[in-house]
């Protein structure tokens, strides 16, 4: 897997993880059962700093994706796309083993195949 | 939280979510950044992981935001990764204890891990965090835990939570 692609996986672990944090349901349970989240701030300069490693161009692609379905990268399971639950082509199985990134053509979401 | 996800939470006894292959009764590392290790890597060989890489870091990440070892000898770490096919929960045990810098200061001996997928909505883990955490509120049900040494044991001591 080309490094960029592994950045922007992490930055999406970073991101779920930040907006666990700062939403207040999610927030409130977490504290309720006695965790501490006050090292919010730290992890937005961790986001930043990973953020400033991925080109320009896949960054803000990833940023537009995250900011309409929330997960912009998707696992692939079987022959579907967890995203949007369409059959990917054939095709895309010639390809998914090369290391460039992979998209679905029906949502648009970047697929991951674990 | 989904009615989906509450009746497969609901529907499950404690102890069935917990395999033989993802124990691990004598923790060999001392220090917390090896103690994570120490369970991912656990993960990977046990086949639950393809890359140990995006769990460590996300783990380690968590462990920034703040400690996840809550006090009384118990620490759940705990995140959502696209690395992570399913929710997955490991058991370990240190018998000497790690400074997992846990709330209370003093050393953690038993590690409840859970991990969850990242497409699927954080309910899918808080529930069972939640499960676990009053589960640790009992004294002797921890008492229990700290000495726990095999899966029969460990499931007879989570046996003991109704769900």
């Amino acid at each position: 897997m080309r490094e960029e692609f592994k950045l922007l996986i992490a930055l999406q672990d970073l991101d779920i993880m930040i907006r666990e944090a700062e939403e207040k349901k999610t927030s409130d349970q977490l504290k309720d059962m006695g965790f501490q989240l006050d090292g919010l701030e730290e992890l937005h300069k961790g986001r930043a700093k990973l953020a400033a490693k991925i080109p320009a161009a896949l960054r803000n692609r990833y940023e537009r994706l995250a900011a309409h379905y929330r997960v912009a990268i998707i696992p692939v399971t079987g022959d579907k796309c967890l995203g949007c639950f369409v059959k990917l082509p054939t095709s895309f199985f010639s390809s998914a083993y090369s290391s460039e990134l992979l998209t679905c053509e029906n949502c648009g979401r970047l697929l991951f195949i674990p | 939280m989904t009615v989906k996800a509450r009746e497969d939470m609901g529907s499950n006894k404690l102890a069935s979510l917990f395999q033989e292959d993802l124990c691990i009764f004598s923790l060999r590392s001392r220090k917390k950044a090896s103690v994570l290790q120490e369970m991912v890597r656990h993960l990977k060989a046990a086949g639950k992981i393809t890359d140990e890489h995006f769990i460590l870091e996300m783990l380690k990440n968590r462990e920034s935001l703040g400690s996840t070892g809550l006090g009384l000898g118990v620490a759940f770490p705990h995140g959502r990764s696209i690395a992570i096919p399913g929710l997955t929960v490991l058991f370990a045990r240190s018998a000497s204890g790690v400074d997992f810098e846990a709330l209370d200061g003093k050393p953690t001996r038993i590690f409840f891990l859970i991990l969850a997928p990242s497409e699927k909505g954080a309910e899918t883990y808080l529930s069972l965090l939640s499960r676990l955490t009053a589960l640790v509120q009992q004294p002797k049900t921890l008492k229990k835990l700290y000495d726990v040494k095999d899966f029969e044991t460990l499931q007879e001591v989570l046996g003991g939570d109704e769900g």
